[in-house]
């Protein structure tokens, strides 16, 4: 799948900036964003620690309100949460006095609706994210990898549009996280939904994107757009052909320019 | 084996307490404004009911009259003798429940074989209340200050104990290793390793135990009441009903208490300094 | 939280070799019963080495216990005793763990109230007693509130840092919820405080036994204490030392039955920190 450049911004940041603290504590995390998420595809922000990227995805979710600058969802202003987007973070949060279903059916919990009525639903996302004998453990009885299998189910449960992950997969070993990679463009493939990733891991942004939005850290602004023209669905061998390794260099490159 | 980790969690509680805020900080933030609403809304009250005689103007002395007799007991020197004998006791009993607290734990807490043997009984002497006793010390030492340092150092040794006990247990397998791929020798182990990472949590337990030798010496001093000091006075007040001079002899305990553990807070933070810059630097 | 672990870390291997071993220290503790006991009665009964008015002997203890358990109105006694330990650590507690969640509610009233509660952290509360005792007499409310003024700080203080604990992320995934602040409290931050709440359960539980206690010793008209100023007047120490036993079993099933309380809600924890490491798959 290529990107259409007709479909209309899913997501639209317009001089975004965010100061954090006051006077001498003052600290500008995030200046002066422009930045556009089509509907269907995935975005990486991809920077060093401390180029805002996170930051900016808080403000995508509503968690952090901008100092400057506008940001709309759908057309209308963000300005809280929104039952269309899920959010994943680097841990997995799972609550150890849930079991695994349980900690899946939070979302219900917490919009009111019954828990019965989306039982059945919880249950095959769980089985198709490969952990449905897990249903009745306890998160502390997982890995941290099944862990994080659960925290999909969890987000797809109420089918965002939008995907907002901050390095989900950031506290995994290498292998288990590629794993997890293949299985979120699977997923995100599958509920047919638009999807940030956060990341400063470069070759996990290349493989992963559609297009990859470069930060540079202090203050953190945008570097540049990379276009990733690779086709979906994506198998790992990828990672070894030459434009591949050729698309990674430009990424280092513009990270590097700073 | 994890049961002795709850003795003295309210001291280990204050220590990721909210961080305290300058004076101009809680200006700026209106802080400030409600702590001296709130001050002045309990001494209006505390002025005026008395007045209105809903309750008795003896037991409930109006703030006012509450202020003249701490002026009163500022200004007379009869009570500097009670004062000194109080402070001396507590600290002469801090120091021995320190030593003695220290002690028992390097004795009984550098053989993990030995802490989890005698966790059990650790429990029980937690368990117990140890003011009961008192009664049977000061029958025993009599009225005089003896009584009242003994029945403290009991109770204050107990957290040194627990607490620098609990502490040499805390190095991590890879601290252990690191010392011993360098041939430590059994004391260098403790002495470099154990007893540095140990010294934070006793400093916790060396601070609550200022507190316990004053509630020790302050328990006895009610209980036996010839030999004075600030507990015998408040209660000799409060008998005779001058509730006034009683609220008077209480403040200056409190003034004290907070005083002592003011101190005790600065001390801490500069004895176990990089354990506040690694705290500082997690956040 | 790093204490309990530290100790924890020890035990997860589960072979019959490694139990054994993990077994061995509390043979010693065994051991070690009859030995504190063999000290006791040769320090008194054979050496005579301590005064009988401080430590009596073992048998005179044992021997004292059927008259002061079967003595007229013991019961009424324990009971009272009781009802003021359980009535000061509900009152003290309750208001301790509300409070907590309302000051953790808010940065302005934490920073406007915090100092002056946390001057409770150093009185030494019995000094409230002689005041307790002018306002309102001998009566068991005089005890009740001098429990409850001992146990309050303790469980105020580990409520209010346990509701800090809850990881920012744990926090962003309820907002992105939209979670409301009151669902946020108890779904998340309550049971993350719970394990320090309970520490703070214990010490309370602590401190209200010393304040009843104390509060009787001053002046009460019944209760164990009072009874034990009655022996001691007497010099019937080995009866006393029959009441220093039966603090001990009150304080220790205190202790045990806040920790089984833990165990049951906070079951999660200890579990977790044993967790043996799955493997990745």
């Amino acid at each position: 799948m290529t990107i259409t450049t007709q479909t209309s911004p899913l997501v639209k940041a317009e001089g975004i900036t965010k100061i954090f603290g006051t006077g001498d504590k003052e600290m500008v995390a995030l200046s002066g964003l422009n930045l556009e998420v089509k509907e269907g595809e995935f975005l990486s922000l991809l920077g060093p620690s401390g180029c805002g990227k996170s930051t900016a995805l808080n403000i995508m979710g509503g968690l952090l309100r901008a100092t400057e600058g506008t940001i709309t969802f759908g057309g209308e202003p963000m300005t809280e949460p929104r039952r269309q987007i899920g959010m994943m973070f680097q841990q997995a949060v799972m609550f150890p006095w849930r079991t695994t279903l349980e900690n899946v059916l939070l979302p219900v919990e917490i919009f009111g609706e019954s828990k019965k009525e989306f039982k059945p639903k919880a249950q095959e996302l769980l089985s198709m994210v490969g952990i449905s004998e897990f249903e009745n453990s306890y998160p502390w009885q997982l890995s941290g990898g099944m862990q994080q299998r659960a925290a999909l189910a969890r987000v797809l449960l109420h089918d965002p549009k939008l995907l907002l992950l901050d390095e989900p997969f950031g506290a995994l070993d290498e292998f288990t996280r590629e794993t997890m990679n293949q299985e979120l463009l699977r997923l995100q493939n599958y509920a047919n939904s638009t999807a940030v990733l956060v990341t400063h891991n470069i070759t996990e942004a290349v493989f992963m994107s559609d297009r990859i939005a470069v930060m540079s850290a202090r203050p953190g602004r945008l570097v540049g757009i990379l276009e990733v023209p690779f086709d979906r669905p994506r198998r790992p061998e990828l990672q070894t052909t030459n434009d591949f390794i050729k698309l990674v260099a430009e990424a280092r490159s513009m990270l590097e320019l700073q | 084996m994890t049961l002795i980790a709850s003795p003295p969690p309210g001291a280990k509680a204050t220590r990721n307490h909210p961080k305290k805020e300058s004076l101009f900080q809680r200006i700026r933030n209106g802080s400030a404004w409600i702590t001296i609403l709130t001050i002045v809304v309990i001494v209006v009250l505390w002025q005026i009911i008395p007045q209105t005689g809903l309750i008795n103007r003896v037991l409930f002395p109006t703030f006012t009259d509450t202020v003249a007799a701490f002026v009163q007991l500022l200004g007379s020197s009869y009570w500097w003798g009670d004062l000194t004998k109080t402070m001396s006791a507590v600290g002469i009993a801090w120091v021995i429940g320190v030593a003695f607290g220290f002690a028992m734990g390097v004795a009984l807490g550098t053989s993990p074989f030995v802490r989890t043997a005698i966790t059990p009984y650790a429990i029980a002497v937690q368990a117990l209340p140890k003011v009961v006793l008192a009664p049977l010390l000061i029958g025993w030492l009599g009225f005089g200050s003896e009584s009242k340092i003994a029945l403290a150092v009991i109770i204050c040794f107990f957290p040194v104990w627990i607490d620098t006990m609990v502490g040499l247990s805390l190095p991590s397998a890879n601290e252990f290793k690191l010392l011993q791929s360098l041939k430590a020798s059994k004391r260098q182990v403790f002495l470099k390793l154990q007893l540095p990472t140990a010294i934070p949590l006793i400093m916790v337990g060396v601070k609550h135990a200022l507190l316990l030798a004053f509630t020790g010496v302050i328990v006895a001093e009610i209980l036996a009441a010839s030999d004075g000091g600030l507990g015998t006075l408040a209660k000799e007040f409060a008998s005779q009903l001058n509730m006034g001079m009683t609220y008077a002899v209480v403040f200056v305990v409190v003034i004290i208490a907070v005083t002592l553990v003011s101190i005790a807070d600065v001390v801490e933070r500069r004895v176990v300094f990089w354990s506040e810059e690694s705290r500082a630097r997690k956040r | 939280m790093t204490r309990t672990e530290g100790i924890a870390q020890v035990a997860i291997s589960n072979t019959p070799k490694a139990r054994r071993k993990k077994a061995a220290p509390y043979l010693l503790t065994i051991a070690l019963a009859p030995f504190i006991l063999f000290v006791w009665w040769l320090s008194t009964d054979v050496l005579k080495a301590v005064p009988p008015i401080l430590l009596p002997t073992p048998g005179s203890v044992i021997e004292a216990f059927p008259r002061v358990v079967g003595a007229a109105g013991f019961g009424d006694q324990v009971l009272r005793t009781l009802t003021e330990i359980a009535g000061g650590f509900a009152l003290g507690g309750a208001i301790g763990f509300l409070l907590g969640i309302l000051l953790s509610t808010s940065s302005r009233l934490r920073s406007a109230y915090l100092p002056f509660l946390s001057a409770l952290e150093a009185i030494p509360t019995v000094i409230l007693a002689p005041i307790i005792i002018a306002w309102i007499g001998f009566g068991i409310e005089g005890k009740i509130l001098q429990a409850a003024i001992a146990c309050f700080y303790a469980v105020f203080i580990t409520t209010l840092s346990g509701l800090g604990l809850a990881e920012p992320n744990a926090i962003n995934l309820m907002r992105s919820l939209r979670a409301s602040r009151w669902q946020i409290m108890f779904k998340v931050k309550v049971p993350i405080a719970l394990p320090v709440i309970f520490g703070g359960l214990q010490l309370g539980a602590t401190t209200a036994i010393i304040g009843a206690i104390v509060s009787e010793f001053i002046g009460a008209t019944g209760g164990l204490g009072y009874l034990m100023l009655r022996y001691r007047s007497s010099f019937n120490t080995p009866s006393y030392w029959v009441i220093i036993f039966i603090f001990l079993a009150i304080g220790l099933v205190v202790y045990l039955t806040i920790w089984w309380l833990e165990k049951k809600f906070v079951f999660w924890r200890s579990a977790s920190i044993n967790r043996p490491d799955l493997e990745k798959q």
